[in-house]
């Protein structure tokens, strides 16, 4: 083997390495102080109006039924709790859920939103995933457009008559899956290639990430399946409480 | 492992070009070497970095002043146009937290390891160019073209990794000196909209109430061998996250009596201890401010 042989051996091992069993993959939270400044105030701004609705929207509730905050704070302890904890993953690296979409199918977006804007100062202040200058960025793919994603996914396959099962896995995995694309997308709009531009930049990100981020997908489909599944077994009477079971009844 | 591999690989490609390669591949593996010592993520489901607050000796400081403090710093950091103002900060910053006895320098170290995580992965996608001419101070063929780096890209990298670094220590500085109830009074006091702080304030009780439901049931289900094998470990910890909803559904319903029966109206108070400004907290921040501005306007005239 001539030199750069042998260079073309080594980096393709480090590269190998890295990809294959990514270190820690947390959900995927933009760092504190990685974004440029702009990025960070546009985030914010894109955030503030998708924010107010949902304030405006949990204050009338809570307005009517004051129990029903309770049941909210105690939905953003549990979204945040199972956010910190390691769940199994296949390839050892340790993954933790996102648990939005969770919190999209059973309280839709506006409420979502506003509990995982506190859970990701939480989880920023708590546990250092996360910032609070990239907080915008964060709440744009976390706490809205995830949601989003999982709560129409969710709704459309109940339309379409899909087993329930299939649908919050659906909903769940590909609402976790958009988040990590706006991730990376935000990224790479912050960050651009100097060759290739965004686009180029995107797919790097989206490289960079995907061996954690591809697995942690199908995990988290799995288990918001599994704790649904559960709910609906030993927990009725909350399912029925907050809505969700009788939603579905009258469809 | 894999994070020091790969934080000595990115330090490698951060330095190389700049500095002779022994010296890049050193300075790569030092930095390896030390996230592989101190680099441990833990889980052990407590939070952490609330306990250290409490320890803290900035814990008797203002709160408001700490995290206007450190907000303002953490905006110098993300608006510097030179990496030595981040690292400086950094560096200051860390030497302070550690000395304020709150935590250990190897369990400060440690909290470092998961944004390290994803700032070294991302330094891969910042560093690493895939074009089809050969260009730049490093080069590999890779199929049709090359991957490599341009000296444009060590730089912006250099750039973002030292905001990021000096962030998240101002970041660190105030989660490990304040706990989250006076935080959360702060920004009360800052008029953001009452319906999130009173949910924040009741997010932060809950927590421990459903740490400690978690446990329980993480070791009872470990006992009877839930845990053995990947699907089985996904089936229980699907299991036991849908008893873990439902049972603190129903904490929240007792919770809601409980409360409603002493006249809860939808407002939660909480008598808060009285922490008065402090002249050598306000000379602190004030000091680094004030040095933070000063570097930026030598690095913005100078060039530095």
């Amino acid at each position: 083997m001539n030199k750069r042989e042998k260079q073309l051996v080594a980096l393709s091992a480090v590269v190998g390495l890295a990809l294959c069993a990514a270190p820690s993959a947390s959900a995927m939270h933009v760092m504190e102080g990685y974004l440029p400044p702009a990025f960070c105030v546009i985030w914010g701004a894109v955030c503030l109006p998708v924010l107010a609705a949902g304030v405006v929207s949990i204050r009338r509730i809570a307005r009517e039924q004051k129990k029903v905050l309770l049941l909210l704070a105690m939905a953003g302890a549990f979204v945040f709790v199972i956010s910190s904890l390691k769940i199994p993953s296949v390839t050892g690296s340790c993954s933790h859920m996102t648990g939005t979409g969770l919190a999209a199918i059973l309280f839709g977006v506006p409420a979502t939103t506003v509990l995982g804007v506190i859970v990701l100062v939480f989880q920023a202040l708590l546990l250092a995933h996360g910032g609070l200058t990239t907080l915008g960025a964060n709440a744009f793919s976390m706490a809205i457009a995830g949601p989003l994603v999982s709560w129409g996914l969710y709704h459309v396959g109940e339309k379409l008559h899909f087993p329930k099962k299939l649908s919050v896995f659906l909903a769940a995995a590909l609402g976790d899956l958009f988040t990590y694309c706006v991730t990376s997308l935000q990224l790479a709009m912050a960050y651009p290639s100097a060759n290739g531009g965004v686009a180029a930049s995107a797919v790097e990100f989206l490289g960079v990430f995907a061996p954690t981020q591809l697995p942690l997908a199908v995990v988290e489909g799995l288990l918001t399946m599994l704790v649904i599944m559960g709910m609906e077994t030993y927990a009725m009477p909350e399912l029925q409480l907050i809505g969700f079971e009788k939603e579905v009844k009258y469809e | 492992m894999i994070t020091a591999v790969l934080a000595a690989f990115v330090i490698f490609s951060l330095c190389v070009g700049a500095m002779p390669v022994e010296a890049a591949g050193a300075l790569g593996l030092l930095a390896g070497g030390l996230l592989l010592a101190f680099g441990r993520h833990s889980h052990s489901g407590m939070l952490v970095i609330d306990i250290y607050a409490r320890r803290s000796r900035y814990f008797e400081w203002s709160p408001a002043l700490k995290t206007a403090g450190c907000v303002l710093l953490l905006v110098l950091c993300v608006v510097s146009p030179s990496p030595w103002v981040p690292l400086a900060l950094a560096l200051i910053l860390t030497v302070l937290t550690v000395a304020g006895r709150g935590v250990t320098l190897s369990h400060y170290l440690a909290l470092f390891s998961l944004p390290a995580a994803f700032l070294l992965l991302s330094g891969l996608a910042l560093l690493w160019d895939y074009v089809p001419v050969k260009e730049g101070v490093a080069a590999f063929p890779l199929w049709n073209g090359w991957l490599v780096i341009t000296a444009e890209a060590q730089v912006r990298a250099r750039l973002v990794m030292a905001r990021a670094l000096g962030a998240v220590s101002c970041l660190y500085f105030l989660s490990l000196s304040t706990t989250m109830p006076e935080i959360l009074s702060v920004l009360r006091r800052a008029h953001v909209p009452q319906v999130m702080t009173e949910l924040a304030v009741l997010i932060y009780r809950y927590l421990f109430l459903l740490f400690a439901a978690y446990h329980s049931m993480r070791d009872a289900a470990a006992s009877r061998l839930g845990y053995s094998g990947f699907a089985r470990s996904v089936r229980t910890t699907g299991a036991v996250y849908g008893n873990l909803l439902g049972t603190s559904f129903r904490q929240a319903g007792a919770c809601f009596d409980a409360m409603e029966s002493r006249c809860y109206n939808g407002e939660i108070r909480f008598l808060q201890r009285e922490k008065p400004v402090t002249v050598p907290a306000a000379a602190l921040f004030g000091g680094l401010a004030a040095g933070a501005v000063l570097g930026i306007f030598l690095a913005v005239r100078g060039g530095l």
